[in-house]
């Protein structure tokens, strides 16, 4: 796939998850990326964030991604013509102290990509408004909820080992109100 | 100065700024090169080496960068209680910490 202003996230991230899979290095889509896609586009993240589970070399990492037009500037890679930036954060793949996740492949498009589940998504997004009160993440992980199946039973297991059972009630409270109205328009986000 | 007993995160300014953040919770590059009495430089280039390996992170509030431990890292617990106990012996560093004023402090009020 050839990559173009016109590309959408959903295009880069299959671009990029291919390319990753071709070189033989082993990633999983997180972070605003995949919220991107599980909510289906309510959400509009501009960077793809992978964590890597296999052990490449800067210089094949480099290649990997030069292969679709991307070229690393400091710790990110970009691209002349699409605006989505990609980037490797260091790993484990964790949310909070939870280190057993395991990715899906979710399906996008007609392709296929290595990322979190719409449950670990979500729980990915409430570590952002549980540590760092960060409200939009909060907003974002109620949109996924509402875009996709989620084990709400396990993300409040999770955010009691993590001593956030009252901002977990806060969350599905949000949820619950939003699922008895009709979710607010698509907002553009940095 | 800060005499670090060890360096068990690749150098001594690296494990200051992470028995710093520890002993502020949050603090920003000027403030850490101070309690350190590290160059500004070098305390940046810790920072950033330590926020690339997730170990802290950063809010932008206004036009400062506030950093702290990072609250998402997976052994945030195992981290901090390390990094704590590091800080006991490092006297002259908590005194300096715990002679900042962080408590607020009214507006228009007299130094």
């Amino acid at each position: 796939m050839k990559l173009n202003e016109k590309s959408t996230l959903q295009d880069v991230a299959v671009a990029v998850s291919q390319a990753l899979e071709t070189a033989g290095i082993r990633a999983v889509l997180t972070g605003g990326g995949i919220a991107t896609i599980h909510t289906r586009g309510d959400y509009k993240s501009e960077d793809l964030d992978f964590i890597i589970q296999s052990g490449p070399t800067q210089a094949q990492l480099d290649a990997a991604l030069k292969n679709i037009g991307f070229e690393r500037s400091g710790d990110h890679y970009e691209h002349a013509t699409t605006r989505f930036f990609v980037e490797f954060p260091p790993g484990p793949l964790s949310i909070g102290r939870d280190i057993a996740i395991r990715p899906e492949q979710v399906k996008v498009g007609r392709s296929r990509v290595l990322a979190l589940s719409p449950t670990d998504s979500c729980r990915d997004r409430l570590a952002a408004f549980y540590f760092w009160n960060d409200r939009q993440s909060l907003d974002v992980a109620v949109r996924i909820g509402l875009r996709e199946k989620i084990d709400l039973d396990a993300i409040q297991r999770w955010s009691e080992t993590e001593g956030m059972a009252d901002r977990f009630r806060e969350f599905e409270r949000l949820l619950d109100r939003r699922r008895g109205r009709k979710v607010p328009s698509h907002q553009k986000r940095g | 100065m800060l005499v670090a007993r060890s360096s068990p995160f690749g150098s001594t300014t690296r494990t200051g700024v992470l028995i710093a953040l520890r002993l502020l919770d949050e603090s920003y590059p000027r403030e850490l090169a101070r309690v350190l009495e590290q160059p500004l430089f070098a305390v940046q280039r810790a920072l950033a080496g330590l926020e690339k390996d997730g170990l802290v992170a950063a809010v932008t509030t206004g036009r400062t960068r506030l950093y702290r431990i990072n609250p998402r890292y997976f052994a945030l617990k195992e981290l901090s209680d390390f990094v704590g106990r590091l800080a006991e012996p490092e006297e002259s560093l908590r005194a300096k910490v715990e002679s900042l004023r962080r408590r607020p402090r009214r507006t228009g009020k007299r130094l």
